[in-house]
This record gives structure tokens, C-alpha cells and sequence, in this order.
């Protein structure tokens, strides 16, 4: 039996090709809601609802390029606690993996989600989403996926994808449990779905759809899609090192944090109630200040910015998705998940870690092993 | 509650004496610890891996429920607990009185420094001129006469050997804190007396010692002139003549020994009666030297013999009970024949010393080379039982560890050496007899390559040509094989402790043929003498397992002894803390320094002005010497302002450890927590900065992490976690009675499960140990002391069917007979489910009634059922059901069992034939004497190797057994009348024990221990204990040890109503807890769980040792460790980066 099905593409174009998928889904006896995102009524902005009227699926809207925050958080909301029924979810890839991290983190699960995603054409930055709606004449989230098929980069407002979905790798949502593929299917009158998981098969098996064919040219479309990716961002992982190389330049790259903590306020794995930076434990006293000021004759206040991207580098890089988030949300426009991903690279493959891969690979700091790094730690097996 | 607390005398402080030491303090009992050593930790000071982890993991010992009594850090360093005076350098003199009522008399040796001045800082070294070999490396390198006995010791604190010392005083000059105090005592008060019928010899001895040295000398010519002068006044050293006319030294010696004890005797000897002056010795002369001699050979073993009376005080002290710990020697190879050439070949060494080789501390820094000529080593091979299963040096014993220390030894060489290295162990049998020895043993054959030769060397030559030295041995045919090699070790056996005739005969206690203290029947702890016990490898060589198990046992014993009533119960000495409430205050601080009398020089403003701003810091107050009595004094002024809530007392290392945070509580008020000390002297007398002007930012450095330290300490009282007084105790075979008793005898209420309708387990079938004590007399006077005890409440039929709860509160039902079930709270439970007989598969089992188990046999010599035709033939078999995977583990008590049967047997019916096919006699200790007895005895013993093993045939009634014999080399075919499976043991396997527990099981299904070596009687849950064979296999007594020292760790849980919470246990912060659950796979105690129920962390504060772990796991604080919050550390790291 095929794990392949059709999701046939109407002559009203893919939009409606969708928000039809999604109503079937909602139709089901066993699906009680789906998480969408959807166009407010009151403004163009576009925002994660949680939908149970099979009459207001036509509010969603999956293709926009917007991205105003990572979902993954919304669905931890949801799924911390048991929801009584089964929710559709559907999630950009770095909103599944970062999912996946929190559930490996215990703040949220994956036994009432079916979740449902697409290959990712990617998403301006908030500002620039804003500029783009009002450039476009017709449906922007059409306007756009039409250009995004055809590779026509030029977007209306002359505006550009967000840097993290430039260099983003992980476009195809491999975590999902029912994937929607379009990549390298531009001749064909349907998109795949592919069901990943038992879970995902079942609903579509529920949905009766007409069985399709492995594509011929997908694969080849994605390897592409990847190069191109991957040939991005190792540039912008040598700048970035570049420009980080020792603390000073450090310091300077971060020069203009202000502590307003919206970095880790948006990012999707920074999963702790309250951040420590927010805390009694950073009440430095009063007389500690002086004290830095006296030793040094100058000290720069708030103190604590560079320690604080430090310790969520060190806290918060192996679960790093790579999002962009924390750029999205930065007041002063500093390059912050430019850093993260950097170091995230180079953490995650210390350990052999992917952040959002498996909910079985373990976070790599919940696992002790007595012989590891024995260059880094000094101590040599006896 | 009525349990009793005394004053007890732990006589040996290696980890056997530290191990009593802490369990006795840990239940409240004061505790003296005496070692004749200058340090404690023993043999182990000194080696620092140990199979089976190839790691230390000695601070495993520390206490782990009242943490703040001790210091809490590497007992390789020392020992620090409020309860223990420790006292090294230190012989016990003499023992009177009874149980409850003993004098003890010490002696202590002074090391001319004065250990409450020295800073550790090795300056008086720098300039000594004398070296001479290094003990704590075995001799391989050289030491200061002055210097730190334990290189790695915390404090480190300097002594002088006062018989290498020459007393150029240079150490006294240089230096800082004027600790060196030379020997005082007056030369001419020393009185030597010379007997010798050479006139000549005479008065060059008294020219020498009276002219040039200055003591005072009389002389005799004959023996009974030399008897006489004795007799009218006291000598300190007698040089004694062995050949005279008339009465010969001998006789003297032995007249003197009566008439004047404490006189010490050298004898002198021409060449050709060494071997009586050896035997001299052996009566009490403690040296001789061998004529002609010069002043330069007689000199310092007059200086030695001087230094130690001038240098000993005596006290005596009042105990309750006495441990014997005091450990065992090692055999020395040099002496007897010598046939292996220790100390005249290169390259030939002890296990001792090789492991101080190898050691990165050592003398070669890691580097194997060959001691005497620096030769790169190649070719390692370790030779088994050199002094050990040897007639010829009086060794028919087994000393037990050895095999498993050589093949750590092998392991760690390779290891370390990498597989080019070629190590081979020589072996008669590899006594791989205790838990995970077999597997450890087996992975050192498979994985790392060790070569196991099965052959007796019995001879070492040295290759003239190469240095090569040449090793022959006899193989398993008997044929002669050589090797060449570049290093062997010598896997030296035990002798007994150096004290052990002094002591045994203080004691009265008996000493078995090798002079190894003996025990009662059914104990290895208890002796005959009431209030003396023994513990450790005092009564024989054992290894870390069972020298704590007996350890710990004879701690229990000792306590066990003082609950009699006899004893008048001596309280806690310690009076409770009044403590003043400071915690709604701002933290004030007050700074006491102490200059060493006066060496440092310090300007208390230039260091406030340092220290500012800091609103917390009050003031500065110098005191001259803070450990004088002259010091409290000045405390005592200076603390009469009361405007301070905090104390920082910066003075000497020696001074963290002391009592004088506790001191200070009482005479401020203060909670003991709110006063901290910090080391300043180490790093300025290091940096000879005592009179430097840097002094005051180095100091600043120091005082500034103090000061945030103790700023961020918790001002409120610790929290009592309340102990339920009452155990439990599973299982009715001896090791549950043990344990019951034990702990009833301490007045612990205790519910005994047994599941079965009678007590008893594997005691109501066997009917005599391998000594010849019967079985059934014990087993009833064990059930009537269960019946009668007003503190037991026994359940038969009963089993333990749910287990949940907090250390010292657990809730447990449990299912008596026709379903009934009741709960009941325990503050702690001992599990002794037993074993039982491996279920024999294989060899003909059941197809012949002559085919019989040995717990069979045992039944039918019982029953008199067996009848053996005449003459007869019995064939026993070996590891019939153990040591191979998936039981691949040495149950320990078949092969002496096999012997004890065959003895039987044999005695019976003299003409018997008795065949014991083995793999490895695992007769190990003392049992290897019942081996050398049966061997004498004409029992058979034929080696097989596993990969062929013997068959057994059966035809009817003829049974026949096939077994290839090594020395013939051919397959034996023998006709059996009988043959006996020893099948070995496995624990209990009909109830899930560990489940319900919450522990683990090991790979055999034996309890699996929190540690094996360190805490052997621990399960994995703190709070659940383990003996008897459910934990191991073993004989009675030994499974006996194991419940008496669970019943001892039990007690520390046990003896008081409430257990302070130590100071650093973690917290958890609910308001900012994600609940991510990392903490809870991050806790190495099982401290923390989720409880669902309240949507929390929660923590069992008695499991958590506070190591921090989940502080560091948890990304926002949430999870914090008090005392160590990091709000209060970032300052500590600031002033420490300043």
C-alpha cells in the first residue's frame, strides 16, 4: 500500500487547493481542530487560530509570507496539558523542530497532534511583510508562492526573504506526520501528501484521496534547493565567525543589545517560565557596580548583555531551529541568529546533535558519558 | 529511645579503621582513632585505582546523611569529622579492664613540628640535606628528613624523621612561623649499657657514645654483671654480646625481656651467628649488628632507638570498646631464600611498588622503567603467591586479593602502555572469587590481552648478556618452561600486622598458626575477649568489599556491646547551640585575621581601604594566634560587640578544619553557618609574602571571596527531617535474624517478613560450617532470640507487596497469610532474601539417584542416608551451574564445600576415593589450609578448563566420568559411586523484590550495591539496605558481616527522631520551573522526582548529597543549591577574577 496521495490542486488555484485539504481534515470525526494560520479580519496581518468551524477555514491562509512568531510555542501551550481531542496542526519546518525540542523538554507532547506541513517557500521579516502587502495587487500569500514556484525572486517593494529561510537547510518537513509536497511537482495538477508517521497515514486514509505516483522530479528539485541553501549559509557561518572571532569583536557585534530580552521572548526552544536574566539571581548590588566601575574606571550599563547572549548560546544552541525569530523581534537589528546558528552549528556537531530531528535523540546536556571531549575536559582515561 | 553512645578506640585509620570510625560517629558515638602511620587511608594512600572501575572512588565513604559533621571532600587528603580524634603516629601500649570499662594507654611520637604553626609550605624541605627513601613510593624515591609524610594531604603538614635528622637546624631558620621544635631531650639522661666480654669493644662503644655523642654509657663483661646493673637502674638501650662465656646473649635477652620490658636490645654478632641474632629477634631484640663494626653503622640505630624516647608522650584515655583495624603487612620477598632475586635482579618488583611506578605521582612520573637500571619494560609478567599457598615461608594460606590486584595491575599497564606491552599473570588458580571478579577477570583476557600462564615460577635468573631477566615455571603438565621478560611483579601475600603480637597479647586474644588474630565461631568481628573487636584485614588480607563490610560489622558489634546496660550511656558531648535569629537583618560582618604569632605584618586600614565599597564588611580585628588560648581570649574581646551577624575568620588551612567554626557559634550565639573560615597563610607563606606590601591585595583577594560567601549564607536554622524509629527487615534466613537483632538490640522496633512458615532459609539443611560448628544448635538459639525479643514483631507467610515514601518515612504494606494486608511506616528496610542452590541442568542430573547435588549430599550425611560401597569412589564437580555466562559469577562457597564433604567422607570411610574435578580451588584465605589437608588426605584434584568439560555417563546403574587429566594428558575414565554437583548459588528468584523496592538488580539478579567496593551493603535507594545472599553469595559468617554492617548503616538512619538537613541540599524554585524534568535524569542519588499529583519537583532531602548537578543542568536557577546560590557565587568569582 502506498504511503503517497494526491492533493488535487483546483483550477481557483492552490490556496483553495489547501484550505479544501484543510476542511476535509476538519471534517473528520476524530480531528476536533486545526491550527492554521489564518488573515485577521481587522488588519492584513497573519497569525496562528486555532480553527473548529469547518466555515471559517477559508480565514486560513498557508501561504503568506509572514511570520510573525514561531508556532511551536502556541502548540506546546496547547499540548502541555491534555486537550481532550486530537488537533491538526500545520507548521512551518522550523516550527516542527522546534517543536519536537520542547517536547523533548516535557513542555508539550505528541499524543493529541497530527501535524501537518509543507515544503517551506519561506517568509519575509516582519517590517518587510508589511511593506509587501501593501505593494501587492492581489492576494499577497498567492502572489507570492506563484513567484516562489517560478523562482522569481523579485518580489513586489523590493524586498528579500528573511535571512534564515535563505539559509535555511531543512526546508522539506521531515518531523511531520502528513507532509505536503510541491517542490519539483510544477508539472503535475496535484501536490503530494505524503503520510511520515502511522498517525499521519491514518487520517489520510480516513480522507479517501487518490493515490499518487513517486515524482520524478522532486528529488532533483529539492538536491538543488539545497545547494543553493547550504552554499548561503556557510557564507554567512564565515562572516559570522569573522565578525566574532574574539570577545572584543564580540562585544562590538553586540554592541547595541539593550536587554529588552525579545530575543529570547520569541525564540521557540527558550522554553523556561522565566529567564534567569530576569531574575534575583542578576540583582547585581549596587556596591558590585561600583566596584566594576572603580577596578576599570568606566563600566557600561546594563552590564550583563554580553554574558547574556553568552549563557543562551550555552543554554539554548544545541536546540537552536534556526528560525530567525530572534533577528525578526530585535529592536536594533542585531544579527542574532546569524550568531546562533554559527555556534549552533558548531555545538550540535560536537555532540552528532540535530536540533528538531528525533524526539529520540536526547538533548545533549541531559546525557552524562564519562569519556567524552577528552581534549576539552583534560582528563585522559587512565 | 535507648540507644546508648560511648567513647570507642578504632586502633588502625586505614580505609578499614576509617570505615568503623565514621559508622560509629555517624551513630553518634565519640570515636578515636589511632594509627601507627604519620597519615590515614593506609595502604590505599598510596594506590589509586581499584578494580573493578580502575578508579578512586574512596570519598564514597563519606558520610552521607548528617553531611555537615565531616568535611565533605577526598579522603585521600584526610579525615575531618566532629566526632573522630584522629591521632597518628600513635601505638597502643597497653589495654586494660572490660566491655564498658577499658584503660587504653597511647603513645604518640612527636614529628618536632608543630602542627598547629606549619603551613604546608615546604621551605624547611627546600634547605634539609638529608635524603632517604620515600615509603609512600615504596622506597623507589627519596625524601627530605623533614617533609610531608602524605604528598597529596589537606592540610599538608610537615614532620621531621628524627632518627635521618642530624640537627643542622637549617629547617628552623628558614622557616616563617617558627613551627620546628628539634628533639629537646638531654642527651646524658639517655642511658646505654654495653655487655660484651671483649674489652676492646667495650670502651670503643662507650668512647663513641659517651665522648663524641654524649650519652650516658655504662658497661658489663659478662651477662649476669650485665643482669645485675639492670636490675639496680633502669637502661633505654642495652648492647648485647650474643657470644660470651658462661651466660651467651641469648640468655641474657631473655632474663632482660622479664626484668626490665622497656629496655631495647641490639645485639652484636660476629659473622657466623647471624642466624641467632636473627632468632634474637624474634624474642625481642629489635636489631643487631654484625662484627667488626664502625661508629658510622652503630650511630643512628642508637640515634633511632634515643629519638623515640625522647620524643614519645604517653597518655591513657577511658573507652567503652576497642576495634582492632590495624590492617595486615606485606610479605617480604627479600627475605627466606630469595629464589626470585627481589632487590638483586633489575626489574623485579612488588605489586606495591609497581604500582607506584606506573602512578603519574611517582618516582618515574608514569614512566615504566625498570627501578635499578631506568630500562624501558616491554615484557611484564606478575607472579602469583610469592609468600602466599608456600610452605617454605610459612604461608599455607591464600591471601586472597592478590590475583584480582595483579590483573587490575595487568589491566592498568595496558591501558596506560598501550597493546604492545606483553602481561602475563603465572598462576596456580585465579582466585576470582568475590562479586564481578569473574567478568572483570574474563575482560582482562578478551579485551585487553593479558596473558593468563597457568604455572608456579620458581625460579628468577638474570641473563648475564641482556639483563634480560629469565623466569622458569613448571606448566600444567609438569614440564619445564621458560620465559624472558623485561619486569616482574611479585604478587606479594600478607603477614600479619606488625602490631599483632603486642596487641593479641594485650587482648588475650588467640592467634591461629600463622599468627593471625582468630574470632568467635559464626562471627568475623567479635572475639572472645568481651569489648574487643576485630575488624577489616586484621584477621586476614581482604579487599575494599569486605574490609568495609567487616568494618562496618565491627563497628556494629562494638555499639551492640555498650546496649547491654552495663555501660553508663554517655550522651552527645556537644551541648545544643543557642542561636540568635539574625535572618531579618542586612548581613555585618566582622573579620577576624589571625598573624601566625606576629609573621604577618598587616595594616588593617590600607586592607579596608582595599576592600571598599563593601556595606556588608564592619570591620577588621587581628589576632596574634587564633588556636592559642591567648587568641580565644582576644576573640573573646573583640566579639563582645554584638553589632555583627556574620564572622570571617581568615587564618591557617589546619583552622577550616578545626572546631573553631563551632566554637565561635557558641560564644556568639550565631548560627554555625553564619561563620566561615578562609586560608589566607597557604597562599602568603607560599609566596613569602609575610612582611611584603603586596600582602594586602593578596589578602583583599581572599577575604573578598569570603566576604561574598558568606554574605549569600542562609541565616535560618537547617530543617529537620523526621525519622520514623521503626525497620523492616525482609527475609527470616541468618542474615534477616542478623539484622533484626542487631537492630533490636539498639532499641529499634523491627517487623521481621519471612515468607516461608519458619525462620531459617539455607540454615535448616546445612549441618556444620567448614570449622566443624554445628548448624542446628545455632539456628534454634538464633529463632529464640527472634521469639523472645521484646523489639521484634515476626511475620511468617508474609511477603512485602507495595514499598513507596521518602527516606525515613517509607509506607509498606504487606500480604500475610489468607490475603490479609496491613501498612505500616519504616524508616528504613534491610532486605535479606537469601538464595538458594543453582538448579542443576546437565551431567547426568536426574537420570541416577548417584548423581547428587552438594546441598543433597548434605542431606543424605545428615540423614545417614548415604551409603558409598567399600572402598568406593566419589567424584564432585566443580562450577556444575556458575562461572560461566549467563551465570558468570564464582558463588564462593562450593569449593570449600567440596572439601568440608570430602573430609567427611573421609573420615567416615579412610579408603575412600574422592575426585574433585575443579576449574580454581577458590579456597581463599585461611580455607586453603582445608585444601593442603586434603590433598594430604588423598583426595584427587584434577584441573578442567571449561572448553572441556568432564561428562558424566550413566548406564543403569553404573555411572562413569570422563575428564581429560592435564599431567597424563589423557582422558580419565572413573567409575562413581556417587557424584556430587557443586552447583553454586542464586538469589531468591521467586518474588520481584527489586521492583517493589525501587532498586536494581546486578546482571545475576543479586542486589546490586550503590557502590561495590565503597558501599557494599547500600542498595541503589538510599534508605534500603542489602545483605546475606540476596546481595552475594558467601559462607554464614560472612553473610552474618554483611547484615551486621547493614544493620550499622541502617542505625545511622535510625538512631535520633529527626536528621538535620544538611546545609547544601537542593531547592527547587516552583514559581520559575518548567517542569523540563532534566534535573530528575541528571541526579546521580535518584533525589528528585516529579509528583504528579502536585505539578512539582520534588526532592528527598536525605538521597541528596548536594553535588550540584541539577543546578547546573537547569538553564534559569529554578533548581538551586542552598548555601551555593549563584547570585552569591558570581561575587565569589568576581573577587576571585579581580
Amino acid at each position: 500500500m502506498s504511503d503517497l496521495y494526491k492533493l488535487v490542486i483546483p483550477d481557483e488555484g492552490v490556496l483553495a487547493g489547501l484550505r479544501r485539504f484543510f476542511r476535509s481534515i476538519l471534517e473528520l470525526e476524530s480531528i476536533q481542530a486545526i491550527l492554521a494560520p489564518v488573515q485577521l479580519p481587522m488588519k492584513p496581518s497573519v497569525m496562528p487560530a486555532l480553527i473548529s468551524d469547518p466555515d471559517q477555514i477559508d480565514h486560513c491562509d498557508p501561504l503568506a509570507p509572514s511570520f510573525p512568531l514561531n508556532a511551536a510555542k502556541v502548540v506546546s501551550q496547547l499540548t502541555r496539558n491534555p486537550i481532550g481531542g486530537t488537533v491538526a496542526v500545520f507548521l512551518r519546518s522550523c516550527e516542527i523542530r522546534a517543536f519536537i525540542e520542547l517536547v523533548k523538554l516535557k513542555q508539550g507532547t505528541l499524543d493529541e497532534v497530527v501535524i501537518i506541513g509543507m515544503d517551506c517557500p519561506g517568509a519575509f521579516q516582519n517590517a518587510s511583510y508589511r511593506r509587501f502587502v501593501q505593494s501587492c495587487t492581489e492576494d499577497p500569500g498567492a502572489t507570492f508562492f506563484n513567484q516562489i514556484q517560478k523562482k522569481d525572486t523579485a518580489f513586489p517593494g523590493n524586498i528579500d526573504l528573511a535571512e534564515a529561510c535563505k539559509a535555511c537547510e531543512h526546508f522539506t518537513p521531515d518531523g511531520a506526520d502528513i507532509a505536503i509536497g510541491w517542490l519539483g511537482m510544477a508539472s503535475e495538477d496535484h501536490f503530494l501528501l505524503k503520510g511520515q508517521t502511522d498517525r499521519g497515514l491514518d487520517v489520510l486514509k480516513q480522507l479517501k484521496l487518490p493515490e499518487a505516483a513517486a515524482p520524478l522530479m522532486r528529488h532533483g528539485a529539492i538536491a538543488d534547493m539545497l545547494a543553493k541553501r547550504l552554499a548561503y549559509r556557510d557564507d554567512m557561518f564565515a562572516t559570522t565567525h569573522a565578525a566574532t572571532s574574539n570577545l572584543k569583536k564580540l562585544t562590538a557585534y553586540l554592541a547595541d543589545c539593550v536587554n529588552c530580552y525579545n530575543c529570547r521572548v520569541v525564540c521557540p526552544v527558550c522554553y523556561c517560565r522565566e529567564c534567569v536574566f530576569v531574575t534575583d539571581v542578576f540583582d547585581h548590588d549596587a556596591s558590585q557596580v561600583l566596584k566594576w566601575s572603580q577596578r576599570r574606571g568606566l563600566v557600561k550599563l546594563p552590564a550583563d548583555t554580553v554574558f547574556y547572549h553568552l549563557t543562551r548560546l550555552a543554554h539554548m544552541s544545541t536546540a537552536c531551529v534556526g528560525c530567525g525569530q530572534c533577528s525578526n523581534a530585535c529592536p536594533n537589528d542585531i544579527p542574532v541568529m546569524e550568531l546562533f546558528r554559527s555556534v549552533a552549528e558548531k555545538t550540535q556537531n560536537a555532540f552528532g546533535y540535530e536540533a528538531g530531528r528525533s524526539v529520540d535523540d536526547a538533548p545533549p546536556l541531559s546525557v552524562f558519558r564519562e569519556n567524552e571531549f577528552e581534549d576539552v575536559v583534560g582528563i585522559k582515561g587512565e | 529511645m535507648s540507644h546508648a553512645t560511648g567513647h570507642i578506640l578504632v586502633v588502625g585509620a586505614g580505609i578499614g579503621g576509617m570505615r568503623t570510625a565514621m559508622d560509629l560517629a555517624e551513630t553518634g558515638h565519640a570515636v578515636t582513632l589511632v594509627e601507627h602511620a604519620p597519615h590515614v587511608g593506609g595502604l590505599l594512600a598510596s594506590l589509586d585505582h581499584q578494580f573493578p572501575t580502575n578508579h578512586c572512588g574512596m570519598c564514597r565513604m563519606l558520610p552521607r546523611l548528617d553531611r555537615d559533621q565531616s568535611v565533605q571532600a577526598c579522603l585521600r587528603k584526610g579525615l575531618t569529622h566532629e566526632r573522630i580524634h584522629i591521632r597518628t603516629d600513635t601505638d597502643i601500649m597497653a589495654i586494660d579492664g572490660d566491655t564498658g570499662n577499658l584503660t587504653v594507654t597511647l603513645r604518640q611520637k612527636s614529628g618536632y613540628v608543630d602542627a598547629r604553626r606549619c603551613m604546608g609550605c615546604g621551605a624547611c624541605a627546600d634547605v634539609c640535606p638529608v635524603d632517604i627513601p620515600d615509603p609512600f613510593n615504596a622506597g623507589l624515591s627519596t625524601r627530605k628528613a623533614i617533609h610531608s609524610p602524605l604528598p597529596h594531604a589537606w592540610p599538608a603538614l610537615y614532620q621531621i624523621d628524627g632518627t635521618a635528622c642530624t640537627r643542622c637546624g637549617e629547617c628552623r631558620t628558614v622557616c616563617p612561623t617558627n613551627a620546628i621544635v628539634l628533639p629537646a631531650g638531654e642527651k646524658s639522661h639517655f642511658r646505654v649499657l654495653v655487655v660484651d666480654d671483649e674489652a676492646i669493644v667495650r670502651e670503643s662503644i662507650r668512647d663513641w657514645l659517651r665522648e663524641e655523642e654524649g650519652f650516658h654509657v655504662d658497661v658489663a663483661d659478662s651477662g649476669p654483671a650485665g643482669l645485675s646493673l639492670l636490675t639496680n637502674a633502669p637502661y633505654h638501650l642495652m648492647l648485647l654480646d650474643i657470644k660470651m662465656p658462661g651466660m651467651d646473649g641469648v640468655d641474657v635477652l631473655r632474663q632482660a625481656s622479664t626484668l626490665s620490658p622497656d629496655t631495647q636490645v641490639i645485639m652484636m654478632t660476629a659473622f657466623a651467628t647471624v642466624e641467632t641474632a636473627v632468632e634474637a629477634m624474634k624474642i625481642g631484640a629489635m636489631d643487631y649488628l654484625i662484627k667488626p663494626f664502625e661508629p658510622d653503622a652503630l650511630i643512628p640505630k642508637v640515634m633511632q632507638v634515643y629519638d623515640r624516647v625522647a620524643a614519645m608522650t604517653d597518655q591513657t584515655i577511658q573507652v567503652q570498646a576497642v576495634i582492632l583495624n590495624a590492617g595486615t603487612t606485606l610479605y617480604d620477598p627479600s627475605s627466606g631464600k630469595n629464589n626470585l632475586g627481589y632487590q638483586t635482579h633489575p626489574g623485579v618488583v612488588t605489586s606495591l611498588e609497581f604500582e607506584r611506578i606506573i602512578s603519574n605521582s611517582g618516582p618515574f612520573a608514569g614512566k615504566l622503567v625498570r627501578p635499578k637500571d631506568d630500562r624501558p619494560v616491554q615484557r611484564l609478567a606478575w607472579l602469583q603467591c610469592v609468600g602466599s599457598r608456600d610452605f617454605q615461608s610459612d604461608g599455607d594460606f591464600c591471601s586472597s586479593v592478590c590475583c584480582m590486584i595483579s590483573i587490575k595491575e595487568a589491566v592498568l599497564a595496558r591501558e596506560k602502555y598501550g597493546p604492545n606491552l606483553d602481561a602475563a599473570i603465572y598462576y596456580m588458580d585465579m582466585r576470582t572469587y568475590d562479586k564481578s571478579f569473574q567478568r572483570y577477570r574474563d575482560a582482562a583476557e578478551r579485551d585487553h590481552g593479558i596473558r593468563f600462564v597457568r604455572g608456579r615460577v620458581h625460579t628468577m635468573i638474570i641473563d648475564p648478556e641482556t639483563q634480560d631477566l629469565v623466569i622458569r615455571y613448571a606448566d600444567r603438565s609438569g614440564d619445564m618452561q621458560e620465559s624472558i621478560v623485561d619486569m616482574a611483579v611479585l604478587a606479594i601475600g600478607q603477614r600479619p600486622a606488625r602490631a599483632m603480637p603486642k596487641l593479641a597479647d594485650m587482648c588475650h586474644l588467640p592467634l591461629n598458626s600463622w599468627g593471625f588474630a582468630e574470632t568467635q565461631p559464626f562471627s568475623l568481628t567479635r572475639t572472645a575477649k568481651p569489648g574487643i573487636f576485630l575488624g577489616g584485614s586484621f584477621t586476614g588480607l581482604k579487599d575494599i568489599r569486605e574490609t568495609v563490610i567487616l568494618s562496618s560489622a565491627a563497628g556494629l558489634n562494638a555499639s551492640r556491646a555498650l546496649q547491654s546496660g552495663v555501660t553508663k550511656p554517655v550522651t552527645d558531648a556537644l551541648p545544643a547551640p543557642r542561636t540568635r535569629d539574625v535572618s531579618r537583618e542586612l548581613p555585618a560582618i566582622r573579620i577576624l585575621i589571625c598573624t601566625c604569632h606576629q609573621a604577618l605584618q598587616i595594616d588593617t586600614d590600607l586592607l579596608s581601604r582595599r576592600l571598599r565599597p563593601c556595606p556588608s564588611l564592619l570591620g577588621i580585628d587581628i589576632v596574634t594566634a587564633i588556636c592559642t588560648p591567648e587568641g580565644s581570649e582576644a576573640i573573646g574581646r573583640i566579639l563582645n560587640a554584638s553589632d555583627f551577624n556574620r564572622l570571617l575568620v581568615a587564618a591557617c588551612p589546619q583552622e577550616m578544619h578545626s572546631g573553631i567554626r563551632r566554637d565561635l557559634a557558641q560564644m556568639t550565639g550565631l548560627d554555625r553557618n553564619l561563620i566561615d573560615c578562609v586560608d589566607i597563610h597557604t597562599p602568603i607563606f607560599r609566596k613569602g609574602l609575610t612582611e611584603h606590601p603586596d600582602i594586602h591585595a593578596e589578602m583583599a583577594h581572599i577575604l573578598d571571596m569570603g566576604i561574598h560567601r558568606l554574605a549569600g549564607a542562609n541565616p535560618l536554622a537547617s530543617e529537620l527531617t523526621p525519622i520514623h524509629h521503626h525497620a523492616l527487615v525482609v527475609g527470616g534466613g541468618v542474615a534477616g535474624m542478623t539484622a533484626a537483632l542487631a537492630l533490636a538490640d539498639h532499641g529499634v522496633p523491627v517487623d521481621l517478613v519471612e515468607k516461608n512458615a519458619t525462620l531459617g532459609g539455607n540454615l535448616c539443611w546445612i549441618q556444620e560450617t567448614l570449622q566443624g560448628d554445628k548448624i542446628p544448635p545455632f539456628r534454634a538459639e538464633l529463632e529464640q532470640k527472634i521469639s523472645k525479643h521484646p523489639n521484634i514483631t515476626l511475620y511468617t507467610q508474609t511477603t512485602v507487596a507495595g514499598f513507596s515514601g521518602q527516606t525515613g518515612g517509607f509506607v509498606t504494606t504487606l500480604e500475610g497469610p489468607e490475603k490479609k494486608v496491613t501498612t505500616s511506616r519504616h524508616g528504613a528496610v534491610i532486605l535479606a532474601t537469601g538464595g538458594m542452590e543453582t538448579p542443576v541442568q546437565g551431567y547426568g542430573y536426574g537420570q541416577s539417584p548417584a548423581i547428587l547435588t552438594q546441598k543433597e549430599l548434605e542431606e543424605q550425611i545428615a540423614t545417614h542416608a548415604l551409603n558409598i560401597g567399600d572402598p568406593g569412589s566419589v567424584v564432585m564437580i566443580q562450577c556444575a551451574g556458575t562461572r560461566e555466562e549467563p551465570r558468570n559469577y564464582c558463588s564462593r562457597v562450593c569449593c570449600a564445600t567440596s572439601l568440608k564433604q570430602a573430609m567427611m567422607l573421609k573420615s567416615q570411610n579412610p579408603e575412600l576415593a574422592v575426585y574433585i574435578l575443579y576449574r580454581d580451588m577458590m579456597t581463599y584465605g585461611f580455607t586453603e589450609h582445608l585444601y593442603t589437608r586434603a590433598r594430604k588426605a588423598g583426595v584427587v584434584f584434577i584441573a578442567y578448563d571449561p572448553e572441556a568439560k568432564p561428562t558424566v555417563m550413566v548406564d543403569g546403574n553404573d555411572v562413569r566420568v570422563r575428564v581429560m587429566e592435564p599431567v597424563l594428558n589423557r582422558v580419565l575414565e572413573i567409575q562413581a559411586d556417587r557424584v556430587i554437583l557443586a552447583a553454586g548459588m542464586i538469589p531468591s528468584p521467586n518474588t520481584d523484590i527489586c521492583g517493589i523496592f525501587g532498586i536494581k538488580p546486578d546482571p545475576d539478579g543479586f542486589y546490586q550495591e550503590a557502590d561495590i567496593k565503597w558501599r557494599p551493603v547500600e542498595s541503589t535507594r538510599e534508605g534500603v539496605f542489602v545483605c546475606g545472599i540476596g546481595l552475594s553469595p558467601g559462607t554464614i559468617s560472612e553473610s552474618i558481616a554483611t547484615a551486621e554492617a547493614a544493620a550499622q548503616k541502617a542505625l545511622a538512619l535510625l538512631f535520633r527522631p529527626e536528621i538535620l538537613r544538611s546545609r547544601t541540599t537542593a531547592r527547587v524554585r516552583h514559581s520559575l520551573c518548567s517542569l523540563c524534568q532534566l534535573c530528575i535524569s541528571a541526579c546521580p542519588y535518584g533525589a528528585r522526582q516529579m509528583e504528579s499529583d502536585l505539578n512539582r519537583i520534588v526532592i528527598d532531602p536525605l538521597m541528596c548529597q548536594g553535588c550540584g548537578a541539577c543546578a547546573a543542568i537547569c538553564p534559569n536557577d529554578a533548581a538551586v543549591m542552598d548555601e551555593w546560590l549563584p547570585q552569591h557565587m558570581f561575587g565569589v568569582i568576581d573577587a576571585a577574577l579581580a
